[in-house]
């Protein structure tokens, strides 16, 4: 049978150029460009007042084959080792109490980072236009979907592997009773979906993770080696090699809107804000986490956040962008003093909401008193003293029927949320930078913690009207509470949380928190 | 014994206690500084730490001499004065077998400074690469 002459053709001119048997992964990425168009409108769903460049490139020259065999590579070896060599060792097991506490409410709360990532930069790839941001921003939506069963497997291989998993096992359903939960949804749910396209950039790309992941998820796992806890260095390392090609795509976003007219006007104001929204919870969570949910500590948390945060993210990424008009975060004195101080704020209120937790808490022990009044001057008379005080009245026996909540009560210390952040303050206690303001707007009073919450709600108060605790629970007994959101282990009576991780010591119960018969009360209701 | 200024617990990191609380809180450490360092993060693996003694700190090590390396339990914690640069041509020699600037991303962990790639190359530098300097694109 006679072959066509196009088939002829072809086969001759093939047979004196050899088609290439593979074509090099960057000569690939460069043909991405050939996709761009010059729109006239970007017509996203996502807008944005900034004009987003079309020429911006993405740093990494990722494909999609050369990104598969990499993330196939991460898997295979992170898997493999967990469930090889950590599980033979008993890894679960060597993990300090403590720490194991901690990383219950570590890694679910970055699961929901993880999971509203997926969707912001799903919207950034929407909003783009350059080829090439549109790749890193696709790559970013696969690496989010990874990040979240990578953050859901840690607390599985703990319940599986490890010890007291109640609280890793469950903490889908119980880590919305506590007021941490709600801080946790405006930093790593709002801010990064939540608004004007870039903004949310700025939030999730250049300052949640070029900044706050590297204490979060690189600084972390120093932590948890120090504590016996080599499951976490596993993951969290293996999702941190995604994370900079994230940090490049918040770098990029900026790069390609530094010609815009719009971000002499806005972007000053825009990463102020997001700075200061991501620093009020990241920087007294992480702090607590680190220094009150370890045994062993590696370095205050001050100066972990000094190095990551200031020196670093604040000198390499922010002050080299200065000649571009990119002024320090007006906001950076305040984050400073709360980066030495807002975390012993908040641990106090949160050993003293300890029944509404999904996680042990522990007391600093007389060693660890030692250990933060000499990195944190002026520590045990402000805060050691008060520890000393709820020891001596058994909040950690369920028979002594005392909450450290009724200590703040009887001595008139109100516990206020921040309406912008939720995060938890008391100013009569607070030696971070958190001061009492309220406003009335829509029949409702509102507290607000610091000047940079209080500027943004002036701005648009309806996007802040998420009930905090107070609110949601207001003259309701916290047994009943606790009970009704599934804050009991497998008994049914026994809780979750406890103020102790003593192998010896009561366990509390829901009948013990009855008989102590404390009710919500929101503060604001008496101004 | 002085510490390197671009170790880990260099400059303010050295103080303690009230000292550091002191320089922590001065009047000059309340905005951002400028700064012309990169900082690389490493997940140990077997690669990357024959990458990091043999090449880093050993054939290579004379080109970069701000560059300190710490271990920090599961990573190498990198930091240099205006850029580091990873060769992984130069790897591969090292590991007798093919080792592409992908499989060398498979283990990095963390970048402070613009980091980017240009055929077998990983640069990591404090330019602003897309403002300062564009980025290439591979020639063919």
């Amino acid at each position: 049978m006679s072959i066509s002459a196009a088939t002829k053709a072809a086969t001759d001119a093939l047979a004196a150029n050899r088609a290439p048997v593979s074509v090099n992964a960057q000569e690939v990425h460069r043909w991405l460009q050939s996709f761009t168009w010059d729109f006239e409108k970007n017509r996203t769903k996502y807008p944005t007042k900034y004009k987003m460049a079309n020429e911006t490139k993405e740093q990494f020259k990722l494909i999609a084959k050369e990104y598969a065999r990499m993330e196939s590579v991460k898997d295979e070896r992170q898997f493999g080792s967990l469930q090889d060599v950590l599980t033979r060792v008993d890894a679960g097991n060597r993990v300090h109490p403590k720490w194991n506490e901690t990383m219950k409410v570590v890694s679910n709360f970055l699961e929901v980072g993880e999971y509203n990532a997926i969707a912001a930069t799903g919207m950034l790839w929407d909003s783009a236009s350059a080829p090439e941001q549109k790749n890193g921003y696709l790559a970013q939506v696969l690496d989010e979907i990874r990040h979240t069963n990578q953050c859901g497997y840690v607390n599985y291989y703990f319940t599986k592997h490890g010890q007291d998993p109640a609280g890793h096992n469950d903490a889908r359903r119980t880590r919305t009773i506590g007021p941490l939960w709600k801080g946790m949804k405006r930093v790593f749910s709002d801010g990064f979906i939540s608004g004007d396209a870039v903004e949310c950039s700025i939030n999730l790309q250049l300052v949640g993770e070029a900044c706050f992941t590297n204490p979060l998820i690189v600084a972390v796992t120093e932590w948890a080696a120090a504590n016996g806890d080599e499951i976490t260095p596993t993951v969290f390392l293996s999702i941190e090699t995604d994370e900079l090609r994230h940090m490049a795509n918040g770098y990029q976003t900026v790069v390609s809107i530094a010609n815009d007219e719009a971000a002499s006007k806005y972007l000053n104001t825009d990463l102020n804000n997001a700075f200061w929204t991501q620093q009020k919870y990241f920087t007294p969570v992480l702090g607590m986490a680190f220094e009150y949910g370890s045994h062993f500590k590696v370095e205050p948390w001050v100066k972990t956040w000094n190095r990551w945060v200031y020196e670093d993210w604040g000198g390499i990424w922010i002050g080299r962008l200065g000649k571009y008009g990119v002024e320090s975060p007006r906001s950076l004195r305040d984050a400073k003093k709360d980066a030495y101080w807002a975390h012993h704020d908040l641990f106090l209120i949160a050993y003293a909401l300890w029944p509404t937790g999904f996680f042990r808490l522990t007391l600093p022990t007389a060693q660890e008193a030692e250990w933060f009044e000499a990195n944190y001057p002026g520590w045990y008379d402000h805060y050691g003293k008060i520890y000393d005080e709820w020891r001596a009245r058994g909040c950690e026996d369920p028979a002594s029927g005392f909450l450290p909540l009724q200590w703040f009560m009887e001595n008139n210390h109100q516990i206020y949320i921040d309406r912008v952040s939720q995060v938890p303050f008391c100013p009569t206690l607070s030696k971070g930078a958190s001061t009492l303001r309220v406003h009335e707007w829509n029949g409702k009073k509102h507290s607000f913690s610091d000047e940079w919450g209080e500027r943004q709600w002036l701005t648009e108060p309806e996007r802040y009207e998420c009930q905090n605790i107070w609110e949601q629970y207001e003259g309701r007994e916290l047994s009943e509470v606790i009970a009704e959101l599934h804050g009991v282990r497998s008994d049914g009576k026994t809780l979750i949380a406890q103020p102790h991780t003593n192998k010896d010591g009561k366990l509390w119960t829901l009948d013990d928190l009855k008989r102590i018969d404390c009710v919500f009360k929101d503060p604001l209701k008496a101004l | 014994m002085s510490l390197n200024s671009n170790a880990y617990g260099a400059g303010i990191m050295a103080k303690t206690g009230k000292a550091f609380a002191d320089e922590y809180f001065s009047e000059e450490n309340q905005i951002v500084h400028e700064s012309n360092e990169v900082v690389l993060v490493l997940k140990k693996s077997d690669e990357i730490n024959i990458i990091v003694d043999e090449i880093l700190l050993g054939d290579r090590k004379a080109d970069n001499p701000t560059l300190v390396v710490e271990d920090r339990a599961g990573y190498w914690w990198l930091k240099a004065t205006g850029k580091i640069e990873v060769d992984c041509e130069e790897a591969s020699e090292i590991l007798g077998r093919k080792f592409s600037v992908y499989d060398f991303l498979v283990d990095v962990s963390s970048t402070i400074g613009r980091a980017f790639t240009l055929g077998e190359k990983f640069t990591i530098t404090s330019e602003l690469m897309g403002l300062d300097r564009q980025l290439e694109d591979l020639k063919s």
